[in-house]
């Protein structure tokens, strides 16, 4: 196609043609890669969990009281003695190993061993399948805490013995 | 025109956002160099962070969280002294006189214990997708730190209401101190402030609890935002790797 001689097509002069298809590739698909502008893509979301976690909290709040038992009397102990839910597993190790195991090995070992994490492992694999040490050793800690916790809270009676949660209650939250 | 860019074309509203709306890519942007609350943005995220998988959004839920202790525990706090004699009564005094007190007594207890939770998922989702990998290391680090600041401040705050369940939680928790070879005694002192949970004791927690571990935690989720939104538009190690 040159200058002094345009094609005409329909009384229309023609300037270029392109290819039915693009020169790179096919249509472009949305690639995890691709860069989405925040505003508004990534805070719309952000908006609408706050606002879900917001509204849970306020149908927890109006439906459940926060305990208040009798007030504080260092002469009457209450049996069983729980610590808070979340040390519930460590209360749940201290019953059945030595306290310095279960009260400052273990506490003080997993702290340690999540600070290191990074450091220890250094395989740069994110896909689960190219790093199955790592998924099954946290893993087995993850169960086994969240078992022991459970335990510990619903499953512990007078004097720690066994109890069924169904039958009696013990946790306090 | 809308209602919202009149306002912003008024003098004080242009000295208020300094942005023009966001009709393009470009403002858009401009916004977060502009703007207080979008700073901790990035400009761009990648597409994968949008997905409820990716993070199942348990760090913002953290964060929200968080902000509703902050603003409950402040409203707490005006009806609130810490000492045996007054503890309890105030309490007490708080779901019954207070306006609005024991609905929000319930909003800080309930956020606490969910905060904990979501910390905890947090974490495991950060481990599981790989998050802690080169080159944030870190981060990782910092969060761990968070975690244990959680924790910490859960338990302080659990003596607080100086009641049977506060005393004596608090009692069988800090006698795990007491194991810590060689300074056990010391570490448990430490931690009550005395041989056993008392005055001292409440003081203590009350003041980590209200002032030193959230001033920290404010600073350190500062901190850990800005390497997020630093590191936000690294793709992964191994590029288009993960599932």
């Amino acid at each position: 196609m040159s200058d002094d001689e345009p094609t005409i097509i329909g009384n229309k002069r023609v300037l270029g043609i392109v290819p039915s298809r693009p020169p790179v590739g096919e249509r472009k698909d949305p690639r995890a890669d691709d860069q989405v502008m925040v505003w508004p893509h990534l805070l719309v979301r952000h908006a609408v969990v706050a606002v879900a976690v917001l509204l849970v909290v306020l149908v927890l709040a109006v439906l459940f009281d926060a305990p208040l038992r009798e007030i504080a009397n260092p002469t009457v102990t209450p049996n069983p003695e729980k610590a808070p839910w979340y040390f519930a597993a460590l209360q749940e190790l201290l019953a059945n190993f030595h306290p310095v195991v279960a009260g400052v090995l273990v506490p003080g070992g997993i702290v340690l061993g999540l600070l290191a994490l990074p450091y220890i492992d250094r395989n740069p694999a994110t896909a689960p399948s190219r790093r199955k040490v790592a998924v099954a050793t946290f893993t087995f800690f993850l169960v086994a805490w969240i078992a022991l916790t459970i335990v510990g809270f619903a499953f512990r009676g007078p004097s720690w013995s066994w109890v069924w949660p169904w039958q009696e209650w013990y946790g306090e939250l | 025109m809308s209602m919202s860019s009149k306002l912003r074309q008024t003098t004080i509203g242009r000295s208020i956002w300094r942005t023009p709306d966001a009709v393009t890519e470009r403002d858009r942007a401009a916004k977060h160099w502009a703007s207080f609350l979008l700073h901790i943005y990035p400009v761009k995220v990648r597409r994968d962070e949008l997905s409820f998988r990716y993070s199942w959004f348990l760090g913002v839920i953290s964060l929200v969280l968080f902000a509703s202790l902050f603003v409950s525990g402040v409203y707490l706090m005006f009806f609130y002294v810490p000492s045996p004699a007054t503890a309890y009564g105030d309490i007490e005094n708080l779901q019954t006189e207070v306006a609005f007190g024991q609905f929000i007594r319930n909003v800080h207890r309930w956020s606490a214990h969910l905060m904990v939770l979501a910390v905890a998922a947090h974490m495991s989702r950060v481990f599981y997708r790989g998050a802690y990998k080169p080159p944030r290391e870190f981060n990782w680090v910092i969060g761990v730190i968070l975690l244990v600041m959680t924790l910490l401040m859960s338990f302080t705050g659990y003596l607080l209401p100086w009641d049977q369940l506060a005393y004596w939680a608090i009692t069988v928790g800090s006698s795990m101190a007491a194991f810590v070879p060689w300074a056990g005694d010391q570490a448990q002192q430490t931690l009550l402030a005395g041989d056993s949970v008392g005055s001292a004791t409440l003081v203590r927690f009350y003041v980590l609890h209200v002032f030193v571990l959230p001033g920290t935690m404010v600073m350190l989720v500062m901190f850990h935002l800005w390497r997020w939104r630093k590191d936000s538009m690294l793709s992964h190690p191994e590029g288009g790797d993960h599932e």
